[in-house]
């Protein structure tokens, strides 16, 4: 099958390894992946902070961009990110055109797990690595595209990997994108019971499939000295220990 | 006492943040309902199909509420009850007022609503010096301790026991015990005192049927029960949203809101109220009064997006599944309404400005969606007033101009926009950030130049506060995609 | 407070009726001019939701239905209900009789229902005050009542107040003794609300075990202000 990556602005900048990773698992299990290097953002900051006028802008750029493309699937190693391309709709009210538009290029736009165990029917990609992992549900990955057997079933299908399932790992992080820096404090309470969480599930890494979490989970594991590692889904996958 | 706003919210709630009691007791309020509310769920056998029905159901009432309200009135006055309509919170607590007076009546015993906390009912009723009783247990203890409820379905959860036992002894003049069962019979005891000679009772309303004119009301103390019973005047103050059409309506209603409310299969005691009795000999009330309240309610059917917030049975559920009313409790919000259901109703309700810090805290989780029994997407709602407060893009709900944009917010998301627009600019706009990181960030740790960096730039200082950052990579995905990925 | 209007005093009740009208008029006018702005944005909304698959997956597990009677029981002991289950009236007057005897209780209410009638004129050496006052109730150990109705699925009595003056009897008192009719028993609410005429019986009061309240640390404490103490005497005629 023909993949078209949505690599996403924040795994581009600063996690590229996961975007590395997930070519490697894609083309182990027999994806012909292409890139198209005009894309940016998805517009999920703007869209979020309620500048729907920017956001509109990406939308369409995104939309424009991809219609090019003859591949199958959009593919992203973010939940956060396909769910915004879900919600390009919303942003033409009044134009129904555009809404179509949108609606095509939705429904062929997949997060890495889903696309992986829904669209090529593959638990197992073949990965090995050993350890105590845990999966931390991000939001948007879980409630908005219902992913929560899927990173578990290609997790479990690792070989030699212990899979943990820690208490609360439904729970939000706290980043929450703007809410991090706008409400500190709060994100940095909500936070410390994902800490608390991890912690205690004993673990060698926490797996989460959106960079953004990794971020603030990894952020704070950092700051704490903590030796638990952060890894996104992609780079689990990729490994063959 | 001086009542936190909502235009404090941040300061509200980084005190409440510090308070290690509350902090505890969210704690307990997390953890005890979550686990009810499950196995209460686990009883029915098709959750999802309730939620389907009971929104489908509010949805069809909400697209033709005068109908719905002209028919409920109707009955209700054939019943013999009065219905009056009240635009907004003043005109309610004159009518009350005026039903007060005009019976002559001092004796005034409330149950729990919190309508008539959103019109400050109490505060009107003690300025023509009348002393309203608060029964429900919860709602007492606030009451005597001068403050408001913290939270929709138990309004002291904020309070200790200790805290409690406390106000009891300076206000009732008990003595000090830590005994639940003691206090509560302390408060049986000196309300049993004012229902006995009680002559008026206000209360809410859960439900109202617009097919039989009657009034459902779900409690588990008894105390509306009284409130409805004893006194001859019975005065209920209702929102106008809260209409269902039929007497059957009420079958999904009442298996969805106390599993979701209190993890309940139902509460102790349910009354379904029509009118006034037939005779004179028969027990209750000899007059009722019910007032519609709009209050605000109306302007909210002007877009489907803000039209769901009207569906609100007023479960509590949000509040409990919610990560940041966890953190920071009902207080914080400054508003009666508080968590994901206040964040989005308040502002609709005082006015977008006076609250518009609310919409924002809120890391859009959706755990809120996930619990609520009709289904409402709060996530979608608060994007929708966060369009309407930055640049009133959300078409619709008129955007209140008075909520200046913040400059430096936004001229940091039109360079955004303007920057992310295109591939070139794009790149460059990185390579710039990834040089400021290596500035911020050094091996995944802040240096020196970070922590100035950081006291200069807020959100920058926000996230470094107590977090590390990632150091920006080498090479971008796309310059190894270049570099030779593409042809492996 | 008279308000001024055009000139004239006008009586209270005058004006406020007035004012309820007009009030009416113009909240009904709001709906109206908000339901149609909201239009032009229904159908784009209605297509979102209904594109958007359905998610969540709810775990349930399936609702056991024993026989009515014995779900009954279940359910009125979940919420702590105590259950006699009796074949004929005079057993139901034994069973009062022993629990009135357990609970030692002197003062007690009775309602005007004609079974509970001829059940206090069977334990004719235990006094009972029917349609007592105020201050009889307030000061009483125990009241008696029947029920019209029940659910099984719940463990809920159903008193409907054109059939007996229930409301205070079943409430005020600490303890509650409720016969019922096990032939007056339903398995769901649903059946109950088809069943109700609201416009006969102006008051319809559901319990379900005692009253109540976890508003202190949500620690539960019983008997706030309703009865501490529920007991259910079942008449099963057909055994």
């Amino acid at each position: 099958m023909k993949v078209s990556l949505f690599v996403t602005c924040l795994v581009d900048q600063l996690f590229p390894t996961v975007g590395v990773s997930m070519v490697e698992v894609l083309r182990r299990v027999g994806c012909e992946v292409v890139f198209d290097e005009r894309q940016t953002c998805c517009g999920q900051p703007a869209f979020n902070t309620g500048y729907r006028h920017e956001a509109q802008k990406f939308a369409k750029r995104f939309i424009e961009i991809f219609e090019d493309s003859d591949a199958e699937a959009i593919v992203a190693p973010s939940g956060s990110c396909t769910a915004m391309v879900k919600h390009f709709h919303e942003l033409f009210p009044d134009d129904k055109t555009w809404r179509e538009r949108a609606d095509k290029i939705a429904a062929k736009t997949y997060e890495l797990a889903g696309f992986l165990v829904n669209v090529l029917n593959k638990v197992d990609v073949g990965a090995s690595a050993s350890g105590r992992f845990t999966w931390h549900d991000a939001c948007h990955g879980l409630r908005e595209l219902g992913l929560r057997n899927e990173p578990r079933l290609l997790l479990k299908n690792v070989k030699e990997l212990e899979f943990i399932e820690m208490s609360n790992a439904d729970v939000c992080c706290g980043f929450g994108g703007t809410f991090s820096v706008k409400y500190p404090e709060i994100s940095a309470g909500i936070l410390d019971n994902k800490i608390e969480a991890i912690e205690k599930a004993n673990i060698d890494a926490v797996v989460s499939g959106d960079a953004s979490c990794l971020m603030q989970i990894g952020g704070r594991l950092s700051r704490l000295g903590l030796k638990t590692k952060t890894m996104h889904l992609a780079e689990v996958l990729a490994l063959q220990q | 006492m001086e009542r936190m706003t909502s235009e404090t919210f941040d300061q509200n709630a980084r005190a409440a943040l510090n308070d290690a009691m509350l902090h505890q007791a969210l704690r307990r309020l997390a953890d005890t309902f979550g686990d009810k509310r499950k196995k209460a769920i686990a009883t029915v056998a098709d959750w999802e199909g309730l939620r389907t029905g009971a929104r489908a159901i509010k949805d069809d009432v909400l697209l033709h509420l005068d109908t719905y309200l002209e028919q409920f009135a109707t009955n209700a006055e054939r019943a013999g009850a009065k219905v009056h309509w009240a635009r907004d919170g003043a005109e309610a607590c004159d009518l009350v007022l005026n039903i007060v007076k005009t019976r002559g009546a001092t004796n005034i015993v409330k149950s729990k609503s919190m309508v008539t906390e959103e019109i400050h009912l109490n505060r009107a009723l003690e300025d023509e010096g009348l002393d309203p009783v608060e029964t429900d247990l919860g709602e007492w203890i606030i009451q005597l301790a001068d403050e408001t409820p913290s939270h929709i379905v138990v309004p002291a959860i904020h309070k200790t026991k200790g805290q409690i036992a406390d106000l009891f002894v300076e206000k009732v003049g008990i003595e000090k015990t830590d005994d639940v069962d003691e206090l509560t019979y302390t408060a049986r005891r000196f309300l049993r005192e004012r229902f006995a000679k009680t002559e008026i009772g206000i209360s809410g309303a859960n439900f109202c049927v617009a097919e039989t004119g009657s009034l459902l009301i779900l409690e588990n103390e008894g105390n509306i029960r009284l409130t409805t019973s004893l006194p001859k005047t019975h005065i209920a103050v209702v929102g106008i949203e809260k209409i269902v059409p039929r007497l059957t309506d009420l079958d999904v209603f009442l298996k969805l809101l106390p599993r979701s409310g209190t993890g309940q299969n139902l509460t102790a005691y349910q009354s379904i109220i029509t009118g006034v009795k037939q005779n004179a000999d028969d027990e209750g009330p000899e007059e009722v009064h019910i007032i519609l309240l709009d209050n605000g309610r109306s302007r909210m059917l002007a877009h489907p997006v803000t039209r769901q917030s009207l569906a609100c049975i007023r479960c509590g559920a949000c509040l409990n599944a919610c990560p940041v009313y966890q953190q920071i409790g009902g207080h914080a919000y400054g508003s009666v309404y508080p968590g994901p259901i206040g964040a989005v109703i308040t502002p609709q309700l005082i006015g977008l400005s006076k609250a518009k810090q609310l919409p924002y805290a809120s890391s859009l989780c959706g755990a809120c969606r996930e619990v609520c029994p009709v289904k409402i997407d709060i996530p979608e709602l608060l994007l929708h007033l966060r369009a309407e407060i930055t640049d009133g893009s959300a078409n619709g709900i008129s955007a209140d101009t008075s909520t200046r944009k913040k400059f430096g917010e936004s001229l940091a998301f039109r360079l955004y926009g303007y920057l992310w627009a295109g591939e070139a600019r794009y790149r460059f706009g990185m390579k710039a950030a990834r040089l400021f990181q290596t500035l911020v960030a050094r091996r995944g740790k802040i240096g020196k130049a970070g922590k100035l960096l950081s006291a200069l730039v807020p959100p920058l200082g926000a996230w470094t506060a107590r977090r590390d950052a990632p150091t920006a990579a080498g090479k971008s995905f796309r310059e190894q995609w270049r570099d030779g990925l593409e042809d492996k | 407070m008279a308000r001024r209007a055009g000139g004239q005093m006008m009586a209270a009740g005058a004006i406020h009726r007035m004012n309820s009208a007009t009030a009416r008029e113009s909240i009904l006018a709001s709906i109206r001019e908000n339901l149609a702005a909201s239009a032009a944005f229904n159908d784009a909304h209605a297509m979102l939701h209904l594109d958007r698959a359905e998610i969540a997956a709810s775990e349930h597990s399936p609702i056991i239905r024993d026989s009515i009677l014995g779900n009954f029981q279940k359910n009125l002991e979940l919420v702590g209900g105590h259950l006699h289950i009796v074949r004929n009236e005079r057993e139901a007057a034994d069973a009062v009789r022993s629990t009135i005897e357990a609970l030692g209780g002197s003062k007690i209410a009775i309602s005007d229902s004609p079974l509970v009638t001829s059940i206090a004129n069977e334990l004719s050496a235990i006094e009972f005050v029917q349609n007592a006052d105020r201050e009889f109730l307030f000061d009483s150990d125990l009241g008696i009542t029947v029920a019209q109705w029940a659910i099984a699925e719940t463990g809920t009595l159903v008193l409907t107040s054109d059939s007996e003056r229930h409301r205070l009897t079943s409430l005020v008192p600490p303890v509650h003794i409720c016969v019922l009719e096990a032939g007056n028993i339903r398995q769901t609410l649903g059946e109950i609300l088809e069943r109700i005429e609201p416009d006969r019986s102006r008051t319809v009061t559901f319990i379900t075990g005692a009253s109540r309240t976890s508003d202190i640390e949500l620690t539960l404490a019983i008997g706030v202000h309703g009865p501490r103490e529920l007991h259910v005497v079942i008449i099963d005629r057909r055994s």
